[in-house]
């Protein structure tokens, strides 16, 4: 075990003794066991001691033996009335759950059916051979892809399309930077896209419902996808300034063509109809979490999609938004979010500092951390600060989380950051430094426009 | 700590040697590379490498050795457990066919290289076996994107291979 990992491990135990030996006025016997449980997760996210979907598991393990009514501690005449086990063991078919199942089975058919490659030749070509307009047409591509399947599935294959390209680009040409550059940041920009773009967008989600405020994936892309739109033409921009291609020419060429077999149209028939009734919610109101079992069922009754694709669905991610949701409920329900809340004299921030305040934290912690494991260690204060009066119910609600979704999101300055920037260093082509000064600014720059739509954009639409 | 990943060469010839380990110089800041002049320092080696815990990916050896020659070498590590997914090549300048369709069947023998052999050459199937190997058996093989065939590593994760979105 590395020398952080214990460190970890220590820390994260003795974070789950504390509240159980130090007596916080003010707070209830479930909110100190709740406190047990946060402190322990965000120490084990924090260090990824154990992987971090088995953090998530725990909690809720914890959740349902020291804080339902089927664990081992008897709640009477408190504060507190315990949950039924069921409430935390059903965050793992939460609907927004339920919801990135369907988008699972959609990416990993379209995986194996070469979809993605596909859809990626036929969007790519109108771009032309300029390497100016070639790199917007990759992020172009990335981007749309990587809102509806998994951004490091998004740019492993967008890396297999450009490792050709540079190759046959000169040693010394920066726009090979710029390319390499260019498909992990646009697939961390199109993640925000849509809801199912990218895991921290379930777990504010979850969370706003969970408060009885529903978010239509329509409704999400209207807020989102302006901002997605900006952000990648701005991020564009960035790399040419920094990378300018130094040739005018680039030749293209993408082998394969269009599989044409029973279960690959089911599949192209499948995915058309289940985005078209996505990103129309707002019209015929089906929810999208019954839409998304539409391929689910689809898929699988015409065998397009087989017991050995669905044993390889990455189940581990869908642990790790329960687990999130899971925590933000404990922390509600047992008083402990508000209790910590309360801990700050909120009332000497603006609205908007607030905000911003959220947005920077944020962008911060998931340049380091998961954007999972920020956005769930961030939303259940952050709802309660809604819920306690400091920021204006619904509408302060759904801002203040789209700001932490968004901004976690923008985090990509370091490999470590997000998947698809570690793939892109992995590649050799770029390094370290040139992500940290061109990641910087986009974030920067992201956080900024999440606050200048929170002023002037949003309110005019929520 | 990540098991290392050895490269073993074994010839006794010290220029041929030495040609060879010019030409795969590249590799060795991802994967170590011991060398032997006979089969039976080639055991010992693999011994010590499996003793510590790390893993031989790589095996190019030539045929003419002194002592136990180097098909023998080959077969015996196939029958072996720990060594039966390194993948093996055979260098050689003279092997009889009867020999050669030994190695094949018996060792499973990916790549025959003739000597002489062109540098280009060498570095391609090397990259190709050690890919091979990565894929198959490291469970982050990320890290040897840079120097391995990284167009097959990101298919890999394309497939749900190692890495996803958190």
């Amino acid at each position: 075990m590395s020398k952080s990992k214990l460190a970890g491990l220590i820390l994260g135990i003795a974070g789950f003794l504390m509240p159980l030996v130090v007596n916080f006025p003010g707070l209830s016997l479930a909110g100190h066991l709740a406190m047990s449980i946060f402190l322990m997760a965000a120490v084990f996210w924090m260090f990824e001691t154990i992987p971090i979907y088995s953090t998530s598991i725990l909690v809720i393990f914890f959740q349902v033996i020291l804080l339902s009514t089927e664990g081992f501690i008897t709640y009477s005449g408190g504060d507190y009335s315990p949950l039924p086990y069921t409430r935390f063991i059903a965050t793992l078919a939460d609907p927004i759950i339920i919801l990135f199942l369907g988008g699972f089975v959609l990416a990993d058919a379209s995986v194996k059916y070469d979809f993605d490659k596909s859809m990626t030749r036929l969007l790519l070509s109108p771009f032309g051979t300029q390497p100016r307009y070639m790199i917007l047409g990759l992020m172009t591509v990335t981007a749309f892809l990587s809102a509806f399947m998994s951004n490091t599935a998004t740019t492993a294959m967008m890396i297999t399309v450009i490792l050709p390209i540079v190759a046959k680009m000169e040693p010394g040409d920066p726009a090979r930077i710029g390319m390499a550059l260019s498909i992990p940041f646009a697939a961390n920009i199109g993640g925000i896209a849509t809801p199912i773009g990218t895991p921290p967008n379930a777990v504010v989600i979850a969370a706003l419902n969970q408060q009885g405020v529903d978010v239509a994936f329509s409704s999400w892309m209207l807020y989102a996808t302006p901002l997605a739109i900006i952000m990648l033409f701005f991020a564009w921009q960035v790399l040419l300034r920094l990378y300018p291609p130094a040739v005018a020419n680039i030749p293209l060429k993408l082998d394969g063509k269009l599989k044409k077999s029973r279960n690959a149209i089911i599949l192209y028939v499948t995915f058309a109809l289940t985005v078209i009734l996505w990103v129309t919610e707002g019209l015929h109101g089906i929810r999208s979490a019954i839409v998304a079992l539409i391929p689910v069922a689809v898929l699988t009754l015409t065998s397009a999609f087989e017991k050995q694709d669905i044993r390889k669905l990455p189940w581990e991610v869908l642990w790790l938004i329960a687990g999130g949701i899971a925590l933000g409920i404990s922390m509600k329900e047992t008083g402990l979010a508000e209790w910590m809340v309360a801990a700050i004299s909120w009332e000497k921030f603006s609205y908007l500092l607030l905000l911003a305040v959220f947005g920077a934290v944020a962008l911060i912690m998931s340049n380091f951390l998961s954007n999972t494991v920020t956005a769930s260690l961030l939303i259940p204060l952050a709802i309660s600060l809604a819920t306690s009066g400091i920021l204006e119910g619904v509408f302060g609600m759904m801002m203040i989380g789209l700001v932490i979704a968004l901004a976690a999101s923008f985090a990509m300055v370091l490999p470590i950051s997000t998947p698809p920037n570690a793939i892109a260093v992995s590649t050799g082509m770029v390094k370290t430094k040139n992500m940290i000064s061109s990641g910087m600014i986009i974030g920067v720059t992201g956080l900024i426009l999440i606050l200048l739509m929170a002023i002037f954009y949003w309110p005019y639409i929520i | 700590m990540e098991k290392k990943i050895f490269i073993l060469v074994v010839e006794d010839e010290p220029e041929v040697l030495d040609s060879i380990m010019r030409d795969i110089s590249d590799f060795e800041a991802f994967f170590p590379i011991e060398m032997a002049d006979t089969a039976e320092e080639a055991r010992e080696l693999i011994r010590e490498i499996l003793d510590r815990d790390d893993q031989v990916g790589l095996i190019l050896c030539d045929h003419v050795l002194p002592g136990d020659n180097g098909v023998e070498l080959l077969v015996e590590m196939q029958k072996s457990e720990e060594t039966r997914k390194t993948r093996k090549v055979l260098i050689t300048g003279q092997a009889g066919l009867k020999e050669t369709v030994r190695a094949v069947n018996e060792a499973e023998l990916r790549h025959y290289i003739a000597k002489p052999w062109e540098k280009e050459e060498l570095i391609s199937i090397v990259t190709e076996m050690l890919t091979d190997y990565v894929l198959e058996n490291v469970r982050q093989p990320l890290r040897f994107m840079q120097i391995l065939d990284g167009e097959r590593i990101a298919e890999f994760i394309r497939k749900g291979g190692g890495l996803t979105d958190n």
